[in-house]
């Protein structure tokens, strides 16, 4: 039986998609069937983050209306068979869910699936509650500034009341990822630092992502940035997806490396 | 019953040495034979005697109603009296009814307030966590918070302690209290004479802990 986990953040643009499908393959690396479910019903991008846009054929609004079997829908990603990703509706809206219908569709899931990540959709409605609804446990990523944390604190919020686990008298697990770090600009202090960020939402930390200008452009190519060689920000992915899989990696402090050294290394480059 | 008043020009003395005592007196008989001589400490016969022998009105030992007649002073006792019996009522009331209050209505919680949740209250809260920025407490009685405040408080109750918190909005009886007035540690702040009051209550920080 598989876990669901929520990939949340409040707030849009903050990194949630990308950082699913980076968690999505790096948890597929280390061996474990994981399963990638886009809930932004009516804006769905996970498709084109992972590459998989031009091999969406069925979405998952069709499977839970029991048009097609869930294997049809399914499309195994060509890069790790063990991942496995399901598109959400481009021409429905948010209203079409339903909590029964995604029950069933998540208790399927969690059958073939070790892992069932959740992609949400930016906000706080009804498609947030919905993807939250019968999570296990959920990432919330945030970025390092002060919008962000509130629309995140706020998501947590709700998590903490709507979630069904919550009414069931259990907790579902939170862990925080701080994503876009600019070691420099913490130093400065022009941007917020992991301690107070974690003060603030007082929730577990699973990683940090420092900026990485390659994950745009690695979104842009289908090809999530944690299959790059030599990549900052791939390479925390690849140590958050440890994380999720139970191995002990210990904790990067990206703040506080030398940035003076860092600019007088690509000094000598130039 | 009738009376008169009158003013008496007193000399008031001790006696440290009997023979100076008495040659003092014998130069300046003329000075004081039309005062009350007013004697402190110890007086023997014999000056006792010198002084009767000179016609002198003397008094041993007596506390002088300087500048006060007795009417005043009666008056004066009466007023003290008076305002430490009120005081103490006044104190005995404010405490009957600030306990009243906290027994009756009190609720401790120790959750973190996050964005969007909004606190509504009847009577006190004491919250031993975080308000964060987005959140809302309203409440109607007394508010001691003891860590950093982000969001929004209406308070219409007694009093607030709050510690320093430069990102929240603290209204206090429709009047936003300045950010700025509140110290480093938890701050007092109530209503007096409908002016909002805003003492430091610590230099100290306190271990809630322990």
């Amino acid at each position: 039986m598989g876990i669901v986990i929520a990939v949340i953040s409040g707030k849009g643009g903050v990194g949630k998609t990308t950082a699913t499908a980076n968690l999505g393959l790096g948890i597929a690396m280390n061996g474990e069937k994981v399963v990638v479910v886009d809930f932004d019903i009516g804006q769905r991008n996970l498709d084109m983050i992972l590459g998989l846009e031009n091999r969406v054929v069925y979405d998952m609004v069709q499977v839970m209306d029991g048009e097609v079997n869930i294997k049809q829908a399914l499309i195994k990603s060509k890069v790790n068979p063990d991942l496995s990703f399901l598109a959400a509706s481009q021409t429905k809206d948010k209203t079409v869910l339903d909590s029964n219908k995604i029950k069933e569709l998540l208790d399927n899931l969690k059958k073939d699936f070790d892992y069932v990540i959740l992609d949400a959709p930016a906000g706080i409605e009804g498609g947030y509650e919905h993807t939250i609804e019968f999570a296990d446990a959920a990432i919330i990523v945030v970025n390092p500034e002060v919008s962000s944390i509130r629309d995140a604190d706020r998501a947590i919020g709700i998590l903490d009341s709507k979630s069904q686990k919550v009414k069931d008298g259990e907790e579902v697990v939170k862990y925080l990822i701080i994503n876009r770090i600019v070691a420099e600009m913490v130093q400065k202090g022009e941007m917020l630092n992991s301690e107070d960020i974690l003060e603030i939402l007082n929730i577990k930390l699973l990683g940090k992502i420092p900026e990485d200008r390659g994950v745009i452009d690695a979104s842009n190519q289908g090809k999530p940035v944690i299959l790059k060689d030599k990549s900052i920000a791939g390479e925390a992915y690849k140590r958050i997806a440890m994380r999720i899989c139970g191995k002990n990696v210990k904790m990067e402090d990206i703040e506080r490396v030398d940035v003076s050294f860092m600019n007088k290394f690509k000094g000598i480059f130039k | 019953m009738k009376g008169n008043q009158y003013s008496v020009k007193v000399y008031e003395t001790t006696v440290e040495d009997e023979n100076k005592f008495i040659s003092f007196f014998d130069n300046n008989y003329i000075l004081f034979k039309d005062r009350l001589i007013v004697i402190n400490g110890e007086l023997s016969d014999r000056i006792k005697d010198y002084l009767i022998s000179k016609s002198l009105i003397f008094v041993n030992n007596i506390e002088l109603p300087r500048n006060k007649n007795r009417q005043e002073l009666e008056l004066e006792e009466e007023r003290i009296r008076l305002e430490e019996e009120r005081e103490q009522e006044f104190i005995k009331a404010e405490l009957n009814r600030l306990s009243n209050k906290l027994h009756n209505n009190l609720k401790v919680l120790d959750s973190m307030v996050r964005s969007g949740q909004e606190l509504k209250i009847d009577g006190d809260l004491l919250l031993l966590n975080r308000v964060n920025s987005g959140a809302t407490i309203n409440i109607t009685g007394n508010l001691i918070i003891t860590q950093v405040v982000e969001g929004a408080i209406r308070c219409d109750g007694n009093f607030m302690m709050l510690s320093n918190s430069p990102k929240a909005n603290i209204i206090f009886h429709g009047v936003q209290v300045d950010n700025d007035l509140l110290e480093e540690k938890l701050n007092r702040i109530e209503l007096k004479d409908n002016k909002i009051l805003i003492t430091p209550v610590l230099k100290k920080e306190i271990n809630w802990a322990s």
